[in-house]
């Protein structure tokens, strides 16, 4: 559906991605995590068609978005991190951009709207930042494009808000939909994005799937490490909270409480430790854990 | 807008629907000059029971000036939403091809906007002429556009605004400014070219000259030239690089600049 080859692409001198390649389906949420300037909405940007690639190919659809053709554009939402609206109110709102999308669903957008409890008789500009956020998520949930994509979509949600969004997210998730989403607050849609993509030095570190990682992975909370075959551990006062190889685990001597693996914990173990995560995911054998790798880069 | 007219490469619903939003947009901004206009005119009723918009030295063409004024203005900052920051991936994004959306542009200011003003001028002076009257003045003549401007006026202006579409589309800060400043240099170096060539064609030994009044004027001979038809080639030649070369490059150079246009968040 979405198909990304030997994509390269930077800003000035400075590369950004080296050959990255990704395919996506339908069906799905994808998550795009990775560090600041890791090139998350740089991504997302090239998917939409608003940046163009230095070489390699994005086709979304049987569609190469970078070459801006009406139906392609029509067919992608994509909803920056701190989106910016006209100077109008909703009504005209949809009476002068919704028009340029004739799949746009009017009646999910009402629905949308009343969810996220939304300011009617403003105008868009003079909105809060959760409320802007709020309208622009609910015009490309509503726009009935096969494209989705969201830049840090929690970012100025309120709770009640998280919520409403998690809904409409999962109602949105169809076969012949493509919804990539990037953010840092992995916790908001911990229970949503499947698989995740990891982003690391311009190409595609990790994609895990929820399956996958409940097969290999678990976190667990314990005093020591030892006896265990650990991916990724963090000190805290209480102890360690580890990532940890389940086998493994369920085998220690004295088997601590496995909880289904954490999202923030995956993507630094992917930062900081990505071979023992990708050997722990292939199901091998791990090594001893040293605590002086995690004085890596996180 | 269907499934339909979205499949098309250029579709004229789509550009007309950009033009509609961009007279939205405009309508404020050219809202307020006519009603600063409207007020001194008022006053102006109020003091001489006449307004000055229905006076025959107005008729010389300020109206007109204003709208060419107006017109180039709005030309020069008709791509400014493109190149911000925020709004540049939101304008960039919006499903119409950067064609309908260049096009867009050019009908609204070269088309569009001169109609509008020229009715509301119309209307202005209607109204002022009655109210004219209603307090006991002559009312004066009614403002028509026809009376004042031309075709070969609009055709001038519909060039210069080509020149200041393509200035919005490269520029993105004070495009207006720089777009005076290179298309001063270029129209100097084109004169310039054209001038040396003629005299080592035809001057020197006959003592010819010629001069144009501005950029897109007339070519004036002064002296003896060599025949009429060495003088016919010439005003052929300008009249070609004037009336095609300089706007087909400037709507196809601002098209370029609108169809390469990234939204990069960064400072460019």
């Amino acid at each position: 559906m979405m198909n990304i080859a030997s994509l390269d692409f930077g800003y000035g001198r400075s590369k950004l991605f080296d050959h990255l390649d990704l395919r996506l389906e339908g069906c799905r949420a994808y998550g795009l995590l990775g560090l600041n300037g890791a090139g998350k909405t740089s991504l997302l940007k090239l998917m939409a068609g608003a940046l163009v690639p230095s070489s390699g190919t994005i086709t979304a659809f049987g569609r190469v978005p970078a070459k801006r053709e009406a139906t392609g554009l029509a067919d992608t939402a994509f909803v920056p991190e701190d989106p910016w609206l006209p100077p109008v109110k909703v009504d005209d709102y949809l009476a002068r951009y919704a028009v340029f999308r004739p799949a746009f669903d009017y009646a999910r957008f009402e629905a949308l709207r009343r969810d996220f409890a939304l300011v009617e008789d403003k105008s868009l500009q003079k909105l809060s930042y959760g409320q802007r956020k709020k309208f622009a998520l609910a015009a490309a949930l509503a726009s009935g494009s096969r494209s989705i994509l969201l830049d840090e979509p929690t970012n100025g949600l309120d709770i009640p808000s998280k919520m409403q969004f998690r809904k409409a997210l999962a109602e949105s998730i169809a076969p012949e939909r493509v919804i990539v989403v990037s953010t840092h607050q992995v916790r908001d849609l911990e229970s949503l994005i499947d698989p995740v993509l990891i982003l690391d030095k311009g190409r595609l570190a990790f994609e895990l799937g929820s399956d996958e990682m409940a097969q290999h992975l678990a976190t667990a909370r314990v005093s020591s490490l030892e006896g265990m075959q650990v991916v990724h551990a963090e000190r805290d006062a209480l102890g360690w909270n580890a990532l940890v190889a389940t086998s493994d685990a369920v085998g220690a001597s004295s088997p601590p409480e496995l909880r289904s693996a954490d999202l923030e914990m995956v993507f630094n173990a992917a930062l900081a430790d990505g071979g023992r995560l990708k050997a722990a995911v292939a199901g091998q054998e791990l090594g001893p854990y040293s605590e002086d790798s995690t004085a890596g880069r996180n | 807008m269907n499934a339909k007219t979205l499949e098309r490469r250029f579709s004229m619903e789509r550009v007309a629907l950009l033009v509609r939003n961009r007279i939205h947009e405009e309508a404020p901004a050219v809202g307020i000059v006519a009603a600063i206009v409207l007020v001194n005119n008022l006053l102006s009723l109020w003091r001489t029971r006449q307004a000055f918009f229905n006076t025959p030295r107005f008729h010389g063409g300020a109206w007109i000036a204003t709208i060419i004024v107006g017109g180039l203005f709005i030309a020069g900052s008709a791509f400014k939403s493109m190149h911000d920051g925020k709004t540049g991936t939101e304008w960039i994004l919006l499903p119409a091809t950067p064609l309908e959306k260049y096009a867009a542009a050019f009908l609204d200011i070269v088309v569009a906007f001169p109609i509008a003003a020229s009715l509301g001028g119309i209307a202005m002076s209607a109204v002022l002429a009655l109210i004219g009257r209603a307090l006991g003045g002559a009312g004066g003549d009614l403002w028509l556009p026809l009376n004042v401007g031309s075709l070969e006026a609009w055709a001038y202006y519909a060039i210069a605004a080509a020149v200041f579409l393509a200035g919005s589309a490269s520029f993105r800060k004070i495009p207006i400014l720089k777009t005076v400043g290179v298309a001063s240099v270029f129209g100097l170096v084109a004169v310039g070219l054209l001038m040396a060539g003629a005299w080592a064609l035809f001057g020197g030994k006959n003592g010819t000259t010629m001069h144009t009044g501005h950029f897109i004027g007339d070519l004036n001979f002064d002296g003896s030239m060599v025949s009429e038809r060495a003088q016919s080639a010439v005003r052929f030649l300008f009249d070609i690089a004037r009336y095609a070369i300089l706007p087909a490059f400037a709507i196809l150079f601002g098209m370029a600049k609108v169809i390469e246009k990234e939204g990069r968040d960064e400072v460019q």
